[in-house]
């Protein structure tokens, strides 16, 4: 768990709600520059396992190391405080499903907000940096707007760019263009893309099937809360070792196959 | 109706203005402390100010009023009628501001609130930089009907001897024998005080507009 390699290290995460047990012993690493993709039938608690690694929901067991620390437990075995967990979540940048952009700041306030009032960077730094990033999703003209009036694409392009603000070690993707028209989930992809080829680490839960497979380093199969293959989109998509995903890749994944 | 009668009724309303803002003053960040109790569901205390709320929304102001003034110095608070009058004011107000608010946290989506712990913001920078924000906005309207309710119930402090709009109005009424003109005088004050507080309203929502639509 101290190799540099490793970013994400996780070692038997289990979580329940109540009596329903959502996540049962996950085990897994991610090393610097992967593109995990994570697949799995809805509901079969992709969701959970992302918020579980950055502590918006709180694990009922196993560990979590970013960069070799333990997330959410201090070294006396106590659960963190609000301070500590904050700052290893800056290390850890989330793009939701349904982009969770702060509607009364506009689309250059809403990059610059965690690394301003977060991470307490010098604002005119974080102001070029922020431009750039704008530049990088394309969307330098938007800069003054409200997030209001942009397309979904668009929306999910500048959550995307506010996450990497922070500089973070890893990426967390949850869905990122299941809210979208199809007509506007390329646009993003292509974003996605773009960093994949330039090295950034992601773990990325997405149901787009073509892309895993282009662009996966590893798939990651999740089955009722069990994590049942691991292996490269070759592997995967052509030799899946269970019925479980066969018949995933069956029903969803059948225009990629083809 | 003599111009000294005229000033006597423009005291009065510098009393129901004066009262009033101290109410809305103190009510409004007090009744956003008991919302966040009650959002945050601290516990024992989120349970005392559902209670506190919903007695107090219960309870006409005149009671509440009347049992401040008589039943506290009977246990040894001394208390007269300005006090017994802004302190009457401000629990009602922040009993009814806590609902308003109250709603407004409850219905903040919560996505939002998560993307914000995502990027490592703690519960104060959470709470100043995205909720307030966006809740005060949300919450304007509701919280300016709360202010002018407040001011239109104030003829009520008079039954502990606060001279009040109204109350000037009635003494002058009984002095002079005509009642009709001073009652004119009072509805004629009332009406621009409330009329400002919406304006104030319209105005900070215009403003946002404006903000949002400049692109
Ligand atoms: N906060 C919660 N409380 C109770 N049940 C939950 C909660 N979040 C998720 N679940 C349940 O956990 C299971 C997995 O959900 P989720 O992680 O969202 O799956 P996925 O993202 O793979 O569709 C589902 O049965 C869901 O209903
Ligand atoms: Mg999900």
């Amino acid at each position: 768990m101290n190799d540099p390699q490793k970013i994400l290290y996780i070692a038997g995460l289990s979580k329940s709600f109540g009596k329903l047990q959502v996540l049962s012993d996950i085990s897994f690493s991610v090393e610097r520059g992967e593109t995990i993709c994570l697949l799995g039938p809805s509901g079969s608690g992709k969701s959970t396992l992302l918020r579980c690694i950055n502590w918006l929901e709180r694990p009922n067991a196993g560990r979590i190391y970013l960069n070799g620390s333990e997330i959410g437990v201090t070294g006396h075995g106590l659960v963190m405080k609000d301070s500590e967990l904050s700052k290893l979540r800056t290390r850890m940048g989330m793009v939701f499903q349904h982009f969770a952009l702060w509607p009364h700041l506009t689309v250059l306030q809403n990059v610059m907000e965690a690394p301003v009032q977060v991470q307490k960077r010098a604002k005119a730094e974080v102001e070029a940096e922020a431009l750039a990033l704008l530049a990088k999703v394309g969307l330098s003209d938007k800069r003054d707007v409200f997030p209001a009036r942009l397309s979904g694409g668009q929306k999910q392009r500048v959550g995307i760019a506010r996450a990497l603000a922070m500089k973070p070690d890893v990426l967390l993707f949850d869905e990122p263009t299941s809210a979208l028209d199809p007509e506007l989930v390329g646009e993003v992809l292509l974003v996605m893309r773009a960093l994949a080829s330039e090295g950034m680490t992601m773990v990325i839960v997405t149901h787009e099937m073509a892309f895993a497979r282009d662009v996966a380093s590893r798939i990651l199969f999740l089955d009722q809360g069990r994590l049942i293959e691991s292996g490269t989109p070759a592997d995967f998509f052509t030799r899946p070792q269970t019925e479980r995903a066969r018949l995933f890749i069956q029903r969803y994944a059948g225009v990629a196959a083809a | 109706m003599s111009l000294n009668d005229v000033l006597a009724i423009l005291q009065g309303a510098l009393a129901t203005v004066t009262l009033s803002a101290i109410g809305i003053l103190i009510g409004l960040p007090i009744g956003l402390g008991l919302a966040l109790i009650r959002w945050a569901r601290v516990p024992v205390l989120s349970g005392i100010v559902a209670v506190y709320v919903s007695v107090l929304r219960a309870t006409p102001l005149v009671t509440l009023l009347l049992l401040l003034f008589f039943a506290l110095p009977n246990i040894g608070i001394p208390l007269g009628p300005i006090s017994a009058a802004i302190l009457a004011l401000t629990m009602n107000t922040s009993a009814f501001n806590c609902e308003v608010w109250r709603s407004s946290l409850v219905n903040f989506p919560k996505d939002q609130y998560e993307a914000a712990q995502s990027f490592g913001m703690q519960a104060g920078q959470r709470f100043r930089r995205i909720i307030l924000p966006q809740i005060i906005h949300d919450s304007l309207p509701g919280l300016v009907n709360e202010m002018s309710l407040l001011i239109k119930v104030t003829p009520v402090l008079a039954v502990v001897g606060v001279v009040d709009i109204t109350r000037a109005a009635v003494r002058i009424g009984a002095q002079t024998y005509e009642p009709l003109p001073p009652f004119l005088v009072a509805v004629a004050i009332y009406a621009p005080i409330v009329y400002a507080l919406v304006a104030l309203q319209r105005f900070i929502e215009k403003r946002r507009a404006a903000a949002e639509a400049s692109t």
